[in-house]
């Protein structure tokens, strides 16, 4: 039972970060009806600029020393006589990155978000009123102009970026049995969750969320009752670019970061496919559906069957449900 | 002046080859097809022979998505299985006649399409796209596997026969060629007469509004489902020509990548006509190719020069797909038709 | 759209070089041409963009001293996107605009797929970056051959270096690709051999892995030692960490392409002394280990003569290129000695017959290839505190 809990708890964490990049898909479907094939490369570039801002500009001479390395007097103070991957040391290590880190997120938010206006402005918005499937299709292009640009910008090396969390072991005993976690995927899940969470309200709350609510329901519509239609597009790609840097800094911080990080976006779309096109609570349902059933298929049967999992899933769901697990049905007229 | 001509019935408005343009331009078509590999080394008939294979996948694939109006991410899959039944096909009958595989791929592939095709009817747009998209991980991934592997060589790939005619065998490039150039032109023949016919035309219904086609008494399962076969079956026949034409074929050489690519092809060269996808095809599988002769010319095969080289060539690549579709929506036909209208009102046209 | 017609242009021009160039380069054979792909883009673009400078300088080092054979050479390389099919067809396209008396392969897929065409006057010695078992095979892959020893040789060197310092448990993680299944049979009947006991086998994606399930799994089975392969950049170094962290006493021990310094050091710098004590076997001596090897002494000159702020350290993957040439050199100088015709077949033939050949350090020990391969190989340690790679076993052998 212990088991079953461990990869559940395994799952969770995983679907929480799909859920975090499927958001930024949905957010841009739902007011553009484009699926963005190029998320997971959107993605990428968030990563990039984490690491330009957390690794190579508190690295650069004209910095100040405590950006790289803070460490106020009390910190070596409480750090003395840390075990190493102690939670102690692991505290203290994550603390004197903290200022680099923050600036990292920081600066990949902002500067993702204005690559999202430049590509909304300069490749989708030529192509409004055009199929959707050019849109698309454009999307695609995308995928090797961005690859391509990261790669002639920060070169393909592989390069590694400090975590968002500290990183150490978390244990305890359940139905007899030990279970761990990370404490920096623990911290992941939350920003994860917490994201999602301040998306929802503020979509639900606010007068721009309604626009966005609006344009999604009936674009012309919402352009007859004086919604700037335009601007919700850009919003909405700036809010996938945004939730994607965090996602980005997030992947980059586990698995390493090179330009292959894109790839991870493909597998998205089927935990977004499987939700709902146009729906968040079922994207999120789904991601958490995918993450757990990956992690009980790695524990039973392996990594190659985990490969698939999202595939298999989304097959199922859709021929029992052809619009996901929470989509709108399209309402067609002859 | 190459309008004008004076149509008394049905027939004459259906007939393809209505004007001289169009008749001398297929037989210089024709003849420039058959004459390459007399002046084209084996670099060019490889990447010729390349071009063919796709266009044929392609026409296919335009057969579901151009036509029927169906989206399917998933024709890399049809691509491989027409690839692998060929192997085993002649893996169990040595030296089998290439028409039979073909045939026999064309079949299979046919079947697999059938199967695919089943969630047709209930899923739509989009979210066929990822079904088949599924379909085609799940296939690949059958493939990979150690239990499999007697049949298709598992992750490690297999090797292929060569084509043999009549105790000849069909082992250089141009050999090759020519064995793919006249089943090219028949499949691409066979779907420009498809759409005359009343099945075509059905299809068509479908694709403009699948309501509608129902109402006016079209079987939506009957013919979307023969429309997935079709497409697959050139998928098939084109997967058969592949493994002839390359020395050994992989799983990863069918993956995601290959069935976005043709679906690129596809609306790059322009959906739903003919030509469509020879378009298509040639201008998405010669540009990198193009764009690796030009930097070579500059990098001389530098090693450090081609660190940034060869990502430039992919922005560029991806640049140029983009601004196709911006200032060219349609695809490469609608500057092909702008052309002929220009010529045919000649000195008229503006 | 003049831009979509220059490009037509310059390419139809290009095109018309391509295909009229044998003729040209027939006439007067001045240099020694080597092609090659590398994957400069996709999934392997980092271990592309580190290795191909090096055939770069070594060219010019090779030029520099006076050529092979009094003729200079030429290295031709071409970004392949680790796919095979492109890989081929840069191939072709070298084969097409002239003369090639040697390629660089850039992956066991491409080395498969070009592997049944090379016959006649198609053939080319072949050397590549993979380790592939199936490719150290004169009989069935006469024209290529490997710098070192296949994944096989690499594994069974490692677990008879577990045997030998009386490891009785042993775990095999490897990516769920041709390049991790490579070895796994093998090592299971070595494992058998040596009375070591698998006790899990796990299979992870290639990237991007689900670090904290397989992690719990290796918990479970408590081996003492664990053998990955099939990893390049990624994987290996978060499950390492991972494992470290969650205090498992388990051994890691990796192959060629998973004992990178450089990426076991941007590791260190930004995770922590995770791999502090990180093994694997690799089959060359690394560069910054200069003292028995002349021919590093030499490198590391020439580099600092090029640019003064040359830090000394090339990378492992790059070192690979550099004795794959040494030994396509090599067999040129025998040919040319010989007084034979450059030929894929006499080239392979001189190969075949190096027999005790000091490789001027990047062996412990002379080697021959009659075998295709090497089989040689140490196995080292990673220290976080100095950021080396040390020698912990003596050279072993296959």
């Amino acid at each position: 039972m212990g088991q079953v809990m461990q990869y559940l708890l395994n799952g969770t964490m995983n679907g929480a970060l799909y859920a975090l990049i499927a958001v930024g898909i949905v957010s841009i479907f739902k007011s553009t009806k484009v699926v963005s094939f190029a998320h997971g490369h959107v993605i990428m570039f968030g990563a990039y600029f984490y690491f330009t801002f957390a690794v190579i500009l508190p690295g650069a001479e004209f910095m100040p020393d405590w950006v790289a390395k803070w460490e106020p007097e009390w910190l070596l103070a409480y750090k003395e006589g840390a075990m190493m991957f102690s939670p102690k040391a692991a505290i203290a290590a994550w603390v004197s990155n903290l200022p680099r880190i923050v600036l990292g997120l920081v600066g990949s938010i902002i500067c993702n978000a204005l690559l999202a206006v430049v590509i909304e402005r300069l490749f989708m918005r030529p192509l409004l009123g055009q199929s959707s499937l050019s849109m698309i299709l454009c999307t695609v292009g995308l995928i090797w102009v961005l690859e391509g640009s990261a790669s002639l910008i920060w070169s393909a090396d592989i390069d590694q970026v400090p975590a968002l969390g500290p990183n150490f072991p978390i244990r305890f005993q359940l139905f007899g049995d030990q279970v761990f976690l990370f404490s920096a995927s623990v911290v992941n899940f939350v920003i994860a969750l917490l994201l999602f969470a301040a998306l929802m309200l503020v979509l639900r709350f606010t007068r721009s969320g309604v626009a966005i609510r609006a344009t999604a329901e009936d674009q012309s519509t919402a352009y007859a009752m004086g919604i700037n239609v335009p601007a919700v597009f850009t919003s909405a790609w700036v809010v996938a670019a945004t939730t994607g840097a965090v996602a980005g800094a997030i992947l980059a911080s586990r698995n390493g970061l090179s330009p292959t990080l894109g790839l991870f976006g493909l597998s998205v779309l089927a935990v977004v496919l499987m939700g709902g096109l146009d729906s968040f609570a079922g994207v999120f349902i789904a991601a958490m559906i995918i993450g757990i059933m990956e992690a009980f298929t790695q524990w039973k049967f392996g990594g190659e069957y985990a490969e698939i999992v999202p595939y298999v899933l989304v097959l199922v769901v859709i021929l029992w449900r052809p619009n996901g697990l929470l989509g709108q049905a399209e309402i067609e007229r002859i | 002046m190459i309008t004008g001509h004076y149509k008394t019935a049905y027939a004459a408005d259906e007939s393809i080859w209505n004007n001289w343009a169009k008749k001398s331009g297929l037989v210089i078509a024709l003849i420039g097809l058959f004459a390459f590999p007399l002046f084209a080394n084996n670099y060019l008939l490889l990447i010729a022979g390349q071009i063919l294979i796709y266009m044929i996948a392609v026409t296919g694939v335009n057969v579901l998505v151009g036509y029927t109006g169906l989206m399917s991410l998933g024709h890399g899959a049809f691509f491989a299985v027409g690839a692998y039944t060929a192997v085993i096909a002649h893996n169990a009958v040595e030296n089998l006649f290439p028409l039979i595989t073909l045939a026999l791929s064309a079949g299979v592939a046919a079947l697999f399409g059938l199967l695919f095709g089943l969630p047709s009817l209930r899923v739509k747009g989009l979210y066929l796209a990822v079904a088949t998209l599924s379909a085609n991980f799940i296939i690949l991934f059958l493939i990979r596997q150690d239990w499999a592997a007697p049949w298709t060589g598992g992750r490690q790939g297999i090797e292929t026969p060569n084509a043999v005619i009549f105790g000849w065998e069909l082992a250089s490039n141009t050999a090759k060629y020519y064995l793919i150039a006249p089943v090219f032109v028949v499949f691409v023949l066979f779907a420009q007469n498809l759409f005359r016919t009343r099945f075509g035309r059905a299809l068509i219904a479908i694709r403009d509004n699948d309501h509608s086609a129902e109402i006016l008494g079209i079987s939506l399962y009957a013919y979307k489902l023969k429309s997935f076969a079709i497409s697959a079956a050139y998928c098939g026949a084109a997967g058969a020509l592949w493994s002839y034409f390359f020395p050994a074929i992989l799983p990863e050489d069918f993956s995601l990548n290959m069935s976005i690519t043709l679906v690129v092809c596809l609306i790059a060269g322009g959906m739903g006509r003919t030509l469509g996808p020879l378009f298509g095809t040639l201008l998405i599988l010669l540009i990198p190719e193009i764009l690796k002769i030009i930097s070579g010319v500059f990098t001389g095969g530098d090693g450090n020069a081609l660190i940034h080289f060869s990502s430039i060539r992919d922005i560029v690549f991806g640049l140029l797909i983009i601004l196709f579709l911006i200032f060219e929506p349609m695809g490469l036909v609608s500057i092909w038709d702008r052309f002929w209208r220009f010529v045919a009102r000649w000195p008229f046209s503006k | 759209m003049t831009m979509k017609r220059r490009t037509f242009i310059k390419a139809g021009a290009a095109i018309t070089a391509a295909s009229l160039a044998p003729a040209i380069v027939r006439a007067e054979e001045k240099v020694w041409r080597v092609g090659g792909s590398l994957p400069m883009t996709g999934p392997f673009a980092t271990a592309g963009q580190l290795v191909a400078p090096a055939l770069t300088d070594f060219t010019m080092m090779v030029n520099d001293a006076g050529g092979i054979g009094g003729k200079p050479m030429k290295i031709e390389v071409e970004d392949s996107g680790y796919v095979p099919k492109n890989a081929l067809a840069n191939f072709e396209r070298a084969l097409a605009s002239g003369p090639l008396h040697g390629y660089f392969g850039d992956s066991t897929g491409f080395m498969e797929l070009v592997g049944p065409s090379l016959t006649g006057d198609k053939a080319v010695m072949m050397m590549s970056t993979s380790f592939a078992s199936s490719l150290a095979d004169p009989a069935k892959r006469p024209y290529q051959f490997m710098a070192g020893p296949s994944y096989q040789d690499q594994v069974e060197i490692l677990l008879k270096d577990i045997s030998a310092k009386g490891g009785k448990t042993v775990a095999l993680v490897y990516s769920d690709s041709e390049f991790g299944r490579d070895p796994i049979p093998h090592a299971r009947n070595i494992a058998k051999q040596l009375g070591i006991k698998i006790v899990l086998e796990e299979v992870t994606k290639t990237a991007g892995a689900d670090i904290e399930s397989h992690v719990t799994k290796l918990a479970q089975a408590n081996p003492e030692y664990a053998i990955l392969q099939g990893y390049v950049t990624g994987v290996w170094p978060q499950l390492i960490g991972a494992a470290r962290a969650f205090g498992l006493s388990t051994q890691f021990m990796g192959t060629f392409w998973g004992m990178e310094k450089v990426v076991a050091d941007r590791v260190t710098e930004q995770a922590g002394p995770f791999l502090d004590g990180y093994q694997g076997v690799m089959p060359y001596r690394y560069f910054y280990d200069q003292k028995d090897a002349p021919y590093y002494q030499e490198v590391n000159a020439w580099k600092k003569a090029q640019n003064a702020d040359f830090p000394g350290y090339i990378v492992t993957w790059a070192l690979e290129a550099y004795i794959n040439l040494l030994i396509w050199k090599k067999s040129m100088e025998i040919t040319i000695e010989a007084d034979k015709p450059i030929t894929a077949d006499n080239l392979m033939a001189s190969m075949r017959s190096i027999r005790n050949w000091d490789t001027g350090g990047f062996f412990g020990s002379p080697v021959s290839l009659a075998e295709h391969k090497i089989g040689q190989g140490r196995v080292y340690k990673y220290s976080a505190e100095t950021k080396l790679f040390t020698p912990v076993s003596d050279w072993i052998t296959t």
